[in-house]
């Protein structure tokens, strides 16, 4: 069904409405399932060609299994996933996996692990395309080559038959970086890629994420727990709590002048790198928990120094409430009645 | 102020098959009563190693090649193996690097911190001990009720606070805390470092606070030292390394670090990657990278010496690096 792929350059690449994805939780004699962990809940959002969204939350909240189930290394429990048109929620058959796959990618955090060791720099590069059957042997030699030049690995040719043991942790990075984009997706998540490297590494791989991403036009998913990062970054910023979308909206709107209770707490907690100012903490009570079974009210509830009877009740909704910065929080909601 | 602790000349390298691995080369600072000091570098550049020196915890292939460690004016690398284990915890204490993962699952938090207290002074009773570990979990923030839970009872920032904790157990002069948040989630940091700075400013400690995120040590520190493959490049109160750094290396690393106040602000990279010190040569170590080098850099070593008043750089061209230096971190 290739012939679907028609989207002009404003296009919604990737469309999620109200997904969700619950872990069973076993417990007991009989290891029974008693109860889920709501993982990801209700979540919908939308991502446009060439735009960057930064996925942020502290560390159970969710946005890595959110980004794990869009590119379907988790299968949704429940909501759809929309991808250049068409519904990838299930990807029933063999053909629509590859189209699938072939068109949407993963970096992984942690470049120590994500590649394999026994494996050449050209077969973990060239591998998508092996999968794919893209190319002649030559083509796809090239293709690897090409990727590689482009990511800063430089001469590709003098890395193409090392292991990944003899690179450094900002080349491995590299790597895997080429790899994902060695099939010109039109999607990739990228979770936390830069947590691992160093300093003055992590800003040479912000800067080439960026790059790349501009040049070639893609749709990005970035999952990070740093908000300085987020805001280098991304165009647009989404904030999770206990698997539920707190906040949305444009990056430097979010971070000026954040609404929800947490953003304004999660904002407040980043430290600055500048010693002459004087940082005022919004102080929250307690430790994030787990969402085992929640009940039907707000999750932030018993942290949130804002607290009403209604936040008990009903769980808030996620509604638009300046030109598209998106809240969930009774303490906006009131306010349109 | 009065010097709690002198670093002179420190030369630890590690002996290995294919040669010396100079991971702390001619390390000098000085550590007042009662200041909290922080030293930032990347992973590799030898933060870890001096403070391992400190407390004289060394692996088996580390050798001291030269330099003295005056604790109260005894030099520590003076000392036998029993009179250090004095030292150790009563005098410096430290917070290791994933101090959540430093508690023995199997026994009670509060035995292990009693343990401590009991082993290093043996005229406290098991009852005195247990009193002093319920004030000193009221003073972190803890419930002294949870004394008789295990570890994985804690979350992370409740073991973080238990070993904070810990380490103040014995009422030590000094405490070393290696990457004390890094595995933290914000919000938790956040709490912790405030009760870190609280705790040290009310039982006037001195702290060294070592990290590699400059924006937590800008929070805690009052002095500043940036350590870049095995040498302390810089020294200075904090706000002279924000405002007015001078090692090419210090200014690059302040401008490669994302804000999340002010203006968005275009990032800086440092080109390349940090040296192998296997065998490494004597010359800049920061050279290669380093936009300003010039001959004499590749040649020689540059001196660690005072430019002003309380700081310290070793760099051959501090003084018309600044004008250079702030062009450069414009664009």
């Amino acid at each position: 069904m290739p012939e679907v792929e028609m989207v002009d350059a404003t296009d919604v690449v990737l469309k999620v409405e109200n997904l969700k994805k619950f872990f069973p939780v076993r417990k007991g004699v009989f290891s029974r399932v008693r109860s889920f962990l709501h993982a990801v809940d209700d979540v919908s959002f939308e991502i446009k060609r060439g735009e960057v969204l930064a996925l942020v939350g502290e560390s159970g909240c969710g946005k890595t299994t959110t980004g794990k189930t869009l590119v379907r290394l988790h299968s949704p429990t429940d909501g759809k996933i929309t991808f250049l048109n068409r519904d990838v929620t299930h990807l029933r058959s063999a053909v629509d996996r590859k189209w699938f796959h072939g068109k949407s990618q993963m970096i992984f955090q942690d470049p120590f692990e994500s590649l394999n060791p026994r494996k050449t720099i050209f077969d973990i590069v060239s591998e998508p395309m092996n999968i794919q059957s893209e190319g002649s042997l030559k083509y796809r030699e090239e293709k690897t080559m090409e990727i590689l030049k482009r990511v800063g690995i430089s001469p590709p040719n003098a890395f193409l038959w090392r292991y990944p043991h003899e690179l450094s942790g900002g080349q491995r990075q590299r790597v895997a970086i080429a790899r994902a984009l060695v099939m010109n997706p039109e999607f990739v998540v990228a979770d936390e890629p830069t947590s691992m490297l160093d300093v003055s590494i992590r800003t040479q791989v912000m800067k080439l994420m960026m790059n790349l991403i501009s040049d070639m036009h893609m749709s990005f998913l970035y999952i990070t727990h740093d908000l300085a990062v987020a805001r280098y970054m991304s165009d647009y910023i989404s904030v999770m709590y206990l698997g539920k979308m707190v906040e949305y909206g444009e990056t430097e709107e979010v971070i000026q002048n954040p609404l929800h209770p947490y953003t304004k707490a999660l904002i407040s907690a980043v430290p600055v790198p500048d010693p002459e100012f004087k940082r005022k903490s919004i102080q929250i009570k307690g430790g994030i928990g787990k969402a085992i079974d929640p009940l039907p009210r707000c999750r932030f509830y018993d942290r949130c120094p804002f607290a009403m009877d209604v936040c008990a009740k009903e769980e808030p909704s996620l509604v638009d409430v300046d030109d598209g910065h998106k809240v969930a929080c009774f303490l906006y909601d009131k306010k349109e009645e | 102020m009065k010097p709690i602790l002198e670093v002179k000349n420190l030369k630890m390298y590690y002996n290995t098959r294919s040669g010396y691995v100079k991971a702390a080369d001619d390390v000098s600072f000085v550590l007042n009563e009662g200041e909290a000091m922080g030293l930032v570098g990347e992973s590799g550049c030898g933060k870890t190693t001096t403070s391992m020196a400190i407390m004289r915890l060394l692996a088996e292939n580390a050798e001291i090649i030269s330099g003295h460690i005056y604790f109260k004016g005894k030099d520590l690398l003076k000392l036998s193996e029993e009179e250090m284990n004095k030292v150790r915890w009563a005098g410096i204490s430290m917070i290791f690097q994933a101090a959540m993962n430093s508690l023995n699952p199997v026994y009670r938090v509060g035995d292990q911190i009693i343990e401590a207290i009991v082993t290093h002074e043996p005229n406290v009773t098991f009852e005195e001990a247990r009193e002093r570990v319920a004030s000193l979990y009221k003073l972190v923030g803890l419930d002294p009720k949870r004394m008789d839970n295990y570890p994985h009872e804690y979350s992370g920032g409740m073991k973080q606070r238990a070993v904070i904790a810990m380490s103040l157990s014995c009422n030590p002069d000094i405490i070393i805390a290696d990457e004390p948040t890094t595995a933290l989630d914000v919000i938790v940091q956040d709490m912790i470092l405030k009760e870190m700075s609280r705790i040290q400013k009310k039982l006037n400690m001195s702290m060294i606070y070592i990290s590699h995120d400059i924006a937590v040590i800008a929070e805690v520190a009052e002095k500043i030292g940036i350590m870049y493959a095995g040498k302390l490049v810089e020294l200075s109160d904090s706000v002279t390394i924000f405002k007015k750094p001078a090692h090419p290396y210090t200014v690059g690393l302040m401008s490669s670090f994302p804000s999340i106040k002010g203006e968005k602000k275009e990032l800086v990279t440092i080109p390349g990657e940090p040296p192998n010190l296997l065998n490494a040569p004597d010359s800049c170590r920061f050279a290669p990278r380093c936009p300003f080098a010039t001959k004499e850099c590749w040649e020689k070593e540059p001196p660690y010496e005072e430019i002003e008043p309380n700081h310290f750089l070793a760099c051959f061209h501090p003084q018309n690096l600044r004008k250079q230096v702030s062009e450069y971190a414009r664009g």
